[in-house]
């Protein structure tokens, strides 16, 4: 889909990007990394034509970038940035109509689109459309940034550290929305950033840079197994196998356990143990709310006195979620296992940390 | 004393413009002369205007020293704002009536003019008006009304011939024809020369913020031609001026001559680039780099940026000098009158030269006046030109 065949860059003298030659198949997403200043944003706008290469050409399907007019190029690009670069005159609504607008779409084609788009980044279209950038929280503004990128269904997507000015618990949920967005839309998608989880969380390529030169372009998994030379190992950190967790989701390794209900008899709960010594207490909705020890049962007084009673979402993690948010969980609470759930918040079965050494010892690749 | 400062903190702009206004009673407010040149005698308000009208501006004015000292709610505000109008309006009936009163007891020749303690008064009402301006940001009908009430009603009382017997109104009776010769050439010198110099200095200004090489320069001469007293620039225009046009005699031809309007408008024009060329420059600068670069990611053209984005969001900077150079040209304009390219100035010098007072005040008060007016219509383009979500400059 995109091509780049050995790409430099100059600025007098210094060298900005050194024969870069990179391929990223369709419906990829291609995490460009590498400290400040290694050459990735103008690599990245390299590929709009924002910046010319001094020498190399880029291709995209399979055409060469500079035969074709800048601006008609560009519609055909989404394009998000790290400083959103919201026109601050303009209602979310237009904000996001501008690529249509450019593309001569009309108007009510336009204004589907809009609704579409802030659902899809999780914004209630009648609550934001009419609002000025001014009104919106920074998480917004990013979501708006990134449907507006997406407004004329370009097949391509480039963001430049698309979610940097933001804290970091929004960034780790617009990440994961994105993550999700992508997983539907399937763009190729070429991401700036400097913060290496968040390309081990999205990337399905990442293409490591050091002073203008392409270092190592692998998945992630092989790079943290097998970085291509020191720089790259110092880069990936020593934590390989915990970075590793968190490129897999717990899905495959829930396991069915056994529950009691809150308000079951003695009986009941005997029979639920069925002779194991822990039992996950769900409530009427079915959600986790605690555990019970099979010994204390006969000293308490009552049974709702043997619950041990925690707050769902301490305790639990989502089916979504990685290995690696699971065993922080599970350290962060001092529990050897910790109940799965859906996205309503039922309660799905659990996952253990032997389940977890298991993992770590197969990913590698 | 510490009492008296502590109450006086609640509204010390209102507060100080009431004590003004009560002291202004104590000059003369009229002033008799046996002819328009002649040194007059000073009267006081109760002499010349009664007890009552006396009374009743002295009410006033006690009412909004009360209220000044009592705290700045938007409803007091108001009303101090409005008594300040009254207090005008008031000043100027009583003294047409006055006038009329005082002239018909003397010799044909005498004037009735007004004295100090009436400019006092409107000097000490219009410091009433302005804080209460400041309170009444809320309500733009309220702020309006007290803004510009006052000076209305004053000018009603003109147009009904209420003031014909001050000695001001006289004096534009008997030049009333070179009256409204000045006033036109007033406003085409300085329209003509704000108009030309927004054009250029828009441009000046676009060029300025685009390149890097002309950013400098740009401001040097703007900053520097700035700097000139405005007098000494007409004349510094004189001789060159002069000699292209006795060199070229076709551009004598065309009015190009080292006095009169040319030299006027090129000064003018060029005084009003500075703060038109440095808004333009800042409205351009002050676009967030990422907003631009998000335009032309998107596939905006240069064009389309600069008419979509960068316009729209520099406009109510532009205006903004467009204002500021406004209000500075319409008193420029006056000094164009000593190199003789006429204007409202004409009476204010030949009012200089033969020590008449009201010949000044003639040409000093729509001088001020159309000040004012030009400053409040381009408050409100500043205002209607600032796109909605983003802030109003100069508020
Ligand atoms: N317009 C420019 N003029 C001169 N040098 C530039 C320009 N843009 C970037 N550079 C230089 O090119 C190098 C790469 O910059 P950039 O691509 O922005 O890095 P990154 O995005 O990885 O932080 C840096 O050394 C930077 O100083
Ligand atoms: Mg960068």
């Amino acid at each position: 889909m995109i091509r780049l065949e050995h790409v430099s860059k100059r600025y007098g003298n210094t060298v900005a990007v050194d024969d870069v030659s990179l391929e990223i198949e369709t419906g990829l997403v291609c995490v460009l990394i590498g400290p400040s200043g290694c050459g990735k944003t103008t690599t990245l706008r390299m590929i709009n034509r924002l910046m010319e290469p001094t020498s190399g050409r880029i291709l995209v399907g399979g055409r060469d970038i500079s035969t074709t007019r800048p601006e008609e190029l560009r519609r055909s690009i989404g394009y998000a940035i790290q400083n959103v670069g919201l026109f601050p005159h303009m209602t979310v609504a237009a904000n996001i109509s501008v690529v249509p607008g450019l593309l001569h779409w009309d108007k009510k084609r336009i204004a589907r689109r809009v609704e579409e788009l802030l659902a899809l980044v999780g914004l209630d279209p009648y609550a934001h459309a009419a609002k000025y950038p001014s009104q919106l929280s920074g998480g917004e503004a990013q979501r708006v940034g990134v449907a507006r990128a997406l407004a004329a269904d370009p097949p391509i997507l480039l963001m430049d550290e698309p979610f940097g000015a933001v804290d970091p618990m929004t960034r780790e949920r617009l990440q994961t929305q994105f993550a999700s967005i992508q997983q539907a839309l399937k763009k190729t998608v070429i991401l700036v950033t400097h913060d290496l989880d968040e390309a081990i969380r999205l990337a399905d390529r990442i293409a490591i840079m050091e002073s203008g030169r392409l270092v190592q372009y692998d998945t992630p998994e092989v790079m943290l197994a097998r970085p291509a030379n020191k720089f790259v190992h110092d880069f990936v950190g020593a934590d390989h196998a915990l970075k590793r967790l968190s490129r897999i989701k717990i899905g495959g390794y829930v396991k069915p356990a056994a529950t009691v209900r809150v308000n079951a008899s003695a009986q009941e709960i005997a029979s639920a143990l069925g002779g194991h010594r822990w039992g996950w207490v769900v409530d009427e909705a079915g959600r986790p709310v605690g555990w019970i020890d099979a010994r204390d049962l006969p000293s308490a007084a009552s049974l709702s006195e043997a619950i041990v009673r925690a707050d769902t979402d301490e305790i639990a993690v989502a089916r979504t979620a990685t290995l690696r948010e699971a065993l922080s969980r599970m350290l962060g609470n001092g529990m050897k296992s910790i109940p799965v759930i859906d996205g309503q918040g039922r309660f799905l079965g659990e996952i253990t940390l032997r389940d977890i050494e298991t993992a770590t010892a197969e990913a590698e690749p | 004393m510490l009492m008296f400062a502590r109450l006086a903190g609640h509204d010390s702009i209102a507060f100080g413009g009431s004590v003004i206004g009560l002291l202004s009673l104590l000059f003369g407010w009229l002033e008799l002369k046996p002819n328009r040149l002649a040194a007059g005698t000073g009267l006081s308000m109760w002499q010349s205007a009664g007890w009552l009208a006396t009374a009743i501006v002295i009410v006033l004015w006690l009412i909004c020293l009360a209220l000044s000292l009592s705290g700045g709610k938007a409803l007091r505000a108001a009303v101090i704002g409005m008594a300040a109008n009254l207090l005008l309006f008031a000043n100027f009936a009583f003294a047409g009536l006055t006038a009329s009163g005082l002239l018909r007891e003397e010799a044909a020749f005498s004037r009735v003019s007004l004295g100090a303690g009436i400019w006092i008064s409107v000097f000490a009402a219009y410091l009433l008006i302005f804080s209460a301006r400041q309170k009444l940001k809320g309500s733009p009908l309220w702020r309006g009304v007290v803004s510009w009430s006052g000076l209305l009603a004053v000018a009603l009382l003109l147009g009904l011939g209420w003031l014909n017997d001050v000695s001001v109104v006289q004096e534009f009776m008997g030049n009333q024809e070179r009256f409204s010769q000045e006033l036109v050439q007033h406003v085409l010198l300085f329209g003509g020369s704000v108009a030309a110099g927004s054009v250029l200095g828009v441009l000046l200004g676009i060029w300025a913020a685009r390149s890097g090489i002309a950013e400098k320069p740009v401001f040097f001469a703007a900053n520097v031609s700035q700097t000139l007293p405005s007098l000494a620039f007409f004349g510094l225009l004189i001789a060159p001026l002069s000699a292209l046009s006795s060199a070229f005699p076709a551009l004598r031809e065309m009015g190009i001559r080292g006095i009169g309007a040319t030299p006027a408008v090129l000064a003018l024009t060029i005084y009003s680039l500075l703060p038109i060329v440095r808004n333009t420059y800042l409205g351009l600068r002050q676009v967030d780099p990422a907003v631009i670069d998000a335009g032309l990611g998107m596939g905006m053209s240069r064009g389309q940026v600069f008419r979509r984005i960068e316009l729209p969001l520099s406009a109510p900077l532009v205006l903004e000098g467009i204002r500021t150079a406004m209000v500075q040209a319409v008193g420029n304009t006056a000094v164009a009158a000593l190199i003789g390219a006429g204007g409202l100035g004409y009476f204010i010098f030949a009012g200089l030269g033969q020590a008449a007072f009201d010949l000044i005040m003639l040409g000093a008060i729509p001088i001020i006046v159309m000040a004012l007016v030009a400053d409040a219509a381009m408050r409100f383009a500043v205002k209607a030109a600032s796109p909605k979500g983003t802030a109003v400059p100069g508020q």
